[in-house]
């Protein structure tokens, strides 16, 4: 499909959004009960879940043990169905050890990992369908489900993308715009301090267009966050609704 | 956030079923991009106009199959659909959705897209069971539902359809939407309009033939293959990707594919590829981009190297003499049809087309000859001698000819007008009056109500008016001044040169009616007789131009120059307001330079002075002009001391009298002031490309020129070669440099015909986006700068628009919005680009047109014009080819005919011709017959008389023959005296580097040596200022900027 034009001619990408707007975001918190924390969230048609443990006591070798701050262990998985071709993936791939090592990173600058030393938090993500933006994906549904386990955190990390097609920036990029070959910047930010906490660039971009691009990126971040600290607010009111009942 | 639906899409991918799913967000904000529209639409700047009847609506195989009539100006408020477009993007092809989308954004079509996919009211999923084309109509009648409700009712909208069962279905639906066959359209809304109605009934008939076709079994030509293999083959190296260029004079047998993206460091791949003979050419036409797989070696051919007779229709292709075998190959795919509108007409004789009328298609001849014969589905006998218009729509693996469609007729054959249009359409240019909505936007100059200028602007605007003595320097009868030149001297014995150029941007706003109408035609073209202006002429010849004795708005570059060697100090660039105050002719400012009399007659701006004043005003301007010519001469020199090369070509000027007929043609001469003019606006193009560049690293407009093929020079070093000169190409002041020894005392001919060859062996130069291309390939290597672009001729060039665009922007403090980005500035490039080859082109066969017309009337055996010196060229294995400077014509001279004749001379003056033999070496052919023996050496003179060759379908040309085996006496001597010393000087051309492999490196040092101290380089490399090698070659700026393209 090489013909396929990712921004028409009227300002419309191919699923009729404009390039400033973001994909549908539901979410929801506290799906499980026997996690310490939980989430759930679809951008769009990618959908993620994420659970917390913890913290607790570090398990397994007690060389892993830090002695100043919390040890953060994620795992990051894909489901076989999340994808058009159903295909059961070994758990320790390059892609999704790749994808671990970004969250624990992103999650370490995040969380106010000397509150806990000698624990552990632990962080599962699953991807239940892919279409596109994947880690910003597990990042904010990761970011609920930390603030679900109560686990105190400098700020919501907000995570977006952001492409570059035709001289115009697109934010949260889908998977048809992403496999596309374009370039893509992934942010994860701390809104409030507009901190970044995690960026890639895949692709090249000059470096003329790169600060548009980064703009429309962490305008993304915003509005996510935007959305996200509602679905909290809405999800405290109701636990407090919920206790004042009983 | 604002609301958003989810939809999901099911699709399937080709080979597995895969279920992919795709997010459809609908939303309420879809503008309806209608001036009438009661509600709040955004809408954009291509919108439908209120003064429409209604509105229309063409469905899905409507758009893609009859673009070509919604592509009449006269259809206007269109309203094409998403879906529409997408169906024609992929049920037809990108050529067609690309042509529609240039009509909306045409600013004066009226049209309009809709993404009606997208908006909430009108998109439904396809229900169970639903084909795609009815989904497709039931979205066009919602959309249609839609828009009437949209603008309440105020105007109706026909939906047009070729299927009569959705006609039938939806006829009545809706008020105010109506369905109608497009056939009842055209006929009842376009009565008048007869081509709307022959394009539709070709179509129709194309179209019909075309489901007829996919029967047929007995095949001409093979398969092409699809595109996926093509692009796998491609990269693998199997299949070999380039355009196809004919061999005009060999049409039927051989064309070359040039390689696509070639670089001159792997010579033995480098060469084209030969496609010999129709079969291997696979129905592909000139200017497609194919795909071709080499042959065998053993079947590898060579290129013909005899001159084939005009008239011979049929040659034998194994007895052609051919030169050494080149790769051959076979076209196994075309990847881009480059089909365009072609001129045609019928076969001489009745009888032709007898034959030719099978199953209602006529045959048709086209008029250029490295096309195919289309045949034309059509019953039309009234325009038998009339030239009209074709387009192609296929060609059927099982026909010899493609198919076609007539569009519409030009006129008699023979006339000048209907020739004039045949150059016109074969290099797609298309030129018509100004609309008059165009015009209301122009300010007005009449007696009653004289324009002048505002006084806000002198506000804004440094005012030269007093200040400094301007004055513009044209050739006569000009009436598009666009610049104008200014020096004075300032304190401490710097010098001050202005360079002030019509600030046409002032008047031509973005995105005006004239900005786009200016954008389509791209230049103006110069025929032989007339021009077609790319700016309404209240602009071109009145309020842009700058005419001496009234204020004007200009754009000026103003340098401080040093003392003594001119370097440059400061510069200043900025918006002006300027009073010429003279308007001279290159022939009178040469004049006042030569302290010759002057006069009057020469400067009329003196009539009403004393004698006194007269003086005074006389010894200023002529201070100016000395002061001029001498800066222009330093800064030739510092430019050839970079590499810059001069090529020649020799223009001819078509002389007509009052009555519109040809009285003479005369080679165009050079004076020392013309190649002053141009130094100095090739000094203002340096620095403009400079500013520009450094302020819009990625959007700023340049012009380069590619590098040479290092192959292309073989012809140029062989022919130095007969003379025992070496022509070193492996820089360009390596070429410069060899160029000027190649002078051969005897005859000043010999470096003009090298240099000429030297200009063949050059590509174009190019406007491109500074975002496109890597900084290496800047250079502007012909003449020796670093960075180039056009700034100096608005009035006449579009990109010297944008170029003012983008200076104004660089200087002002605010952002402009307006600015084109990288991208669209790449598809402007290639816009202007070609348009401007196109003019070229025109102007070419407008000058061979007049050449042929000057020779009709003249009786070749009387005539003393006809009879002239010539200068063997080039040999071929039955000719040769001649160069004749007094006309500056290029042509072929047979020794043998069709039948094997060769030519011999009996008396002096006497020819015939006997059976014999040609022999052909290296450097000279030679004619043998039983008793004597002639023999042509390359370079000789000699002297020929020239015919017109009549022909009816094609363009009428000349042909020469030799008549005499010794110079033409009275010839030679005519010409070279009054030409004298201005014979090196014709035509500087752009050149490019040659060795590529050095070239990026010593282009990067170069750069930096333009920005050192150039006196210093001067003296370190030993570089005399003295004129006298480097002075005589500077050139006319007209003849640089029309010929710098060919």
């Amino acid at each position: 499909m090489a013909g396929l034009e990712l921004l028409s001619d009227q300002g419309f990408r191919l699923d009729g959004r404009r390039p400033h707007e973001l994909r549908k975001i539901q979410c929801k918190m506290g799906v499980f009960k026997q996690a310490d924390g939980s989430a759930y969230i679809e951008q769009g048609n990618t959908k993620a879940l994420a659970t917390v443990y913890g913290p607790h006591e570090v398990t397994g070798s007690r060389s892993k043990i830090e002695h100043d701050k919390v040890l953060i262990n994620c795992q990051y998985s894909m489901a076989t169905f999340s994808t058009g071709e159903r295909r059961s993936r070994s758990k320790g791939d390059r892609k999704s050890q790749e994808m671990q090592l970004h969250l624990k990173k992103t999650f370490e600058a995040a969380i106010l990992t000397q509150l806990y030393p000698r624990s552990q938090i632990d962080i599962y993500v699953q991807i239940l369908q892919a279409d596109g933006g994947n880690y910003s994906a597990c990042v904010n549904a990761a970011t609920l489900a930390i603030i679900d386990a109560g686990i105190p955190m400098k700020d919501f990390v907000c995570a977006s993308t952001a492409g570059f097609v035709s001289d115009t920036p697109i934010v949260d990029i889908s998977y048809l715009e992403e496999s596309q070959g374009g370039p893509e910047l992934v942010v994860a930010l701390l809104p409030k301090s507009d901190q970044i906490v995690e960026f890639q660039v895949n692709s090249r971009l000059h470096l003329d267009n790169f600060e548009n691009v980064l703009d429309m990126a962490v305008k993304g971040c915003k509005d996510i966050h935007a959305v996200l600290s509602r679905a909290v607010k809405e999800n405290v009111s109701e636990l407090a609704s919920h206790m004042n009942k009983t | 956030m604002q609301k958003l639906d989810k939809f999901l899409n099911l699709k399937t991918k080709h080979g597995t079923v895969v279920r992919v799913v795709r997010e459809h967000y609908l939303r309420d904000d879809i503008p309806c991009h209608n001036k009438l529209c009661p509600q709040t639409c955004s809408n954009g700047p291509d919108c439908i106009p209120a003064n429409v009847s209604h509105i229309l609506l063409p469905d899905c195989f409507v758009t893609r199959t009859f673009a070509e009539i919604f592509e009449l100006p006269e259809f206007r408020g269109i309203l094409f659909l998403q879906t529409a477009l997408h169906s024609a993007l992929h049920e037809g092809n990108r050529r067609i959705y690309n042509r529609l989308l240039a009509k909306v954004h045409d600013g004066k079509s009226g049209c309009a897209v809709v993404a009606n996919e997208f908006c909430r009211d009108i998109y439904d999923l396809p229900e169970a069971g639903e084909k795609l084309s009815e989904w497709q109509f039931r979205m066009v009648h919602r959309s249609a539902e839609w828009y009437v409700n949209h603008l309440e009712q105020q105007k109706a909208v026909i939906i047009l359809t070729e299927n009569n069962e959705h006609f039938e279905e939806y006829k009545e639906k809706t008020k105010n939407v109506f369905v109608l066959l497009m056939k009842d359209y055209l006929e009842r809304f376009w009565p008048e309009l007869r081509q709307a109605q022959d394009i539709y009934e070709s179509l129709v008939v194309a179209l019909e033939s075309e489901t007829q076709h996919g029967s047929a079994n007995s095949k001409d030509y093979t398969d092409h293959l699809s595109s996926d293999i093509l692009q796998a083959g491609i990269k693998s190296g199997i299949y070999i990707e380039g355009s196809l260029r004919v061999n005009k004079y060999h049409a039927r047998e051989e064309a070359f594919v040039q390689r696509k993206g070639v670089d001159s460091k792997d010579n033995a791949h480098d060469s084209d590829v030969l496609v010999s003979g129709m079969k291997h050419r696979n129905r592909a036409i000139h200017g497609d981009v194919v795909v071709v797989q080499l042959l065998p070696q053993n079947q590898w051919k060579g290129k013909i190297t005899n001159l084939k007779h005009q008239s011979g229709s049929e040659e034998d292709g194994d007895s052609n003499k051919s030169s050494s075998q080149m790769p051959s190959g076979r076209v196994v795919g075309i990847v881009q049809r480059g089909w365009r509108d072609y001129v045609a007409s019928f076969p001489e004789d009745q009888e032709m087309i007898q034959l030719a009328m099978r199953g209602g298609k006529v045959l048709m001849i086209p008029w250029d000859t490295d096309s195919k014969d289309t045949s034309w589905n059509s019953s039309g006998s009234s325009l038998k001698d009339h030239r009209v218009i074709i387009r192609i729509d296929s060609w059927p693996l099982d026909s010899q000819y493609p198919n076609g469609h007539f569009v519409k007729t030009l006129g008699p054959i023979g006339t000048l007008e209907t020739e004039l249009q045949c150059l016109l359409v074969e290099n797609t240019i298309s030129v018509g009056n100004f609309s008059e909505r165009q015009l209301q936007e122009m300010p007005v100059n009449t007696d009653d109500n004289p324009w002048t200028i505002d006084d806000a602007e002198v506000g804004k605007r440094r005012d030269l008016r007093e200040t400094h003595l301007v004055f513009s320097i044209d050739p006569k009868g000009c009436e598009d001044v666009d610049d104008t030149l200014s020096v004075r001297q300032l304190k401490k014995g710097y010098i001050e040169l202005g360079v002030h150029i019509a600030d046409v941007s002032h008047f031509v706003k973005t995105k005006s009616l004239t900005d786009l109408e200016a954008r389509s035609r791209s230049t103006t073209v110069y025929l032989a007789d007339r021009r077609f202006d790319m700016l309404p002429a209240i602009l071109s010849s009145d309020l842009c131009s700058l005419i001496g004795g009234v204020d004007r708005y200009a754009v000026s570059v103003i340098w401080k120059l040093k003392p003594d060697t001119y370097e440059v100090e400061k510069v200043w660039y900025g918006r002006t307001i300027i009073s010429s105050a003279y308007k001279m002719f290159y022939e009178a400012a040469q004049m006042i330079h030569d302290e010759e009399e002057v006069g009057e007659e020469e400067i009329p701006e003196l009539t009403g002075f004393g004698e006194e004043e007269k003086r005074k005003r006389l010894a200023d301007l002529k201070w100016s002009v000395d002061k001029l010519i001498d800066i222009a001469s330093h800064l030739k020199a510092r430019r050839v001391h970079e590499g810059a090369v001069q090529l020649e070509g020799v223009e001819v000027k078509v002389e007509l009298n009052e009555q519109q007929e040809i009285e003479n043609l005369v080679p165009k001469q050079t004076l020392e002031i013309h190649e002053t003019i141009a130094e100095c606006m090739i000094f203002a193009n340096h620095w403009v490309a400079r500013k520009i560049s450094e302020v819009f690293p990625s959007c700023a407009l340049l012009r380069h020129h590619p590098l040479p093929r290092q192959e292309q020079f073989a012809d140029l070093v062989m022919s130095a070669r007969a003379k025992n000169f070496e022509i070193d190409t492996s820089s360009n002041k390596a070429l410069a440099e060899s160029l000027d020894q190649c002078i051969d005392q005897e005859d000043p001919v010999y470096n003009k015909i090298l240099r000429s060859l030297a200009t063949k062996a050059m590509s174009n130069a190019l406007y491109f986006s500074t975002g496109s291309l890597s900084e290496d390939q800047y250079f502007h290597y012909g003449l020796g700068l670093d960075l180039y672009t056009h700034f100096t001729s608005p009035i006449r060039r579009y990109a010297d628009i944008i170029v003012h665009r983008l200076l104004m922007a660089a200087i002002s403090d605010e952002p402009d919005e307006d600015l084109l980005g990288n991208i669209e500035l790449k598809q402007l490039c290639t816009h202007i680009n070609s348009r401007h080859r196109s003019a070229q082109n025109a102007q070419k066969d407008s000058q061979e047109l007049f050449q042929a017309l000057f020779f009709r009337n003249k009786d070749p055996e009387e005539d003393p014009s006809c009879t002239v010196d010539a200068v063997v060229r080039g040999l071929r294995s039955n000719g040769v080819l001649v160069f004749i400077p007094r006309y500056g014509i290029n042509g072929a001279a047979f020794l043998q005919d069709k039948s094997g004749l060769v030519l011999t001379f009996v008396d002096d003056d006497h020819t015939e011709w006997v059976p014999g033999s040609i022999e052909r070496s290296e450097y000279a052919v030679t004619v043998k017959t039983a008793s004597s023996e002639w023999t042509y050496r390359l370079f000789e003179h000699i002297t020929v008389r020239i015919t017109v060759q009549p022909s009816r379908v094609h363009s009428e040309t000349l042909k020469f023959s030799v008549v005499k085996k010794s110079p033409f006496k009275a010839d030679l001597e005519g010409k070279f005296q009054s030409s004298g010393q201005g014979l090196r000087t014709d035509i500087v051309k752009e050149v490019t580097t040659a060795d590529k492999s050095k070239s990026s490196s010593e282009m990067r040092e170069k750069v930096v040596v333009m920005g050192k101290d150039v006196s210093e380089l001067q003296k370190l490399y030993h570089q005399t200022k003295e004129k006298d090698s480097l002075y005589t070659f500077l050139q006319n700026l007209h003849e640089l900027n029309l010929s710098d393209d060919r």
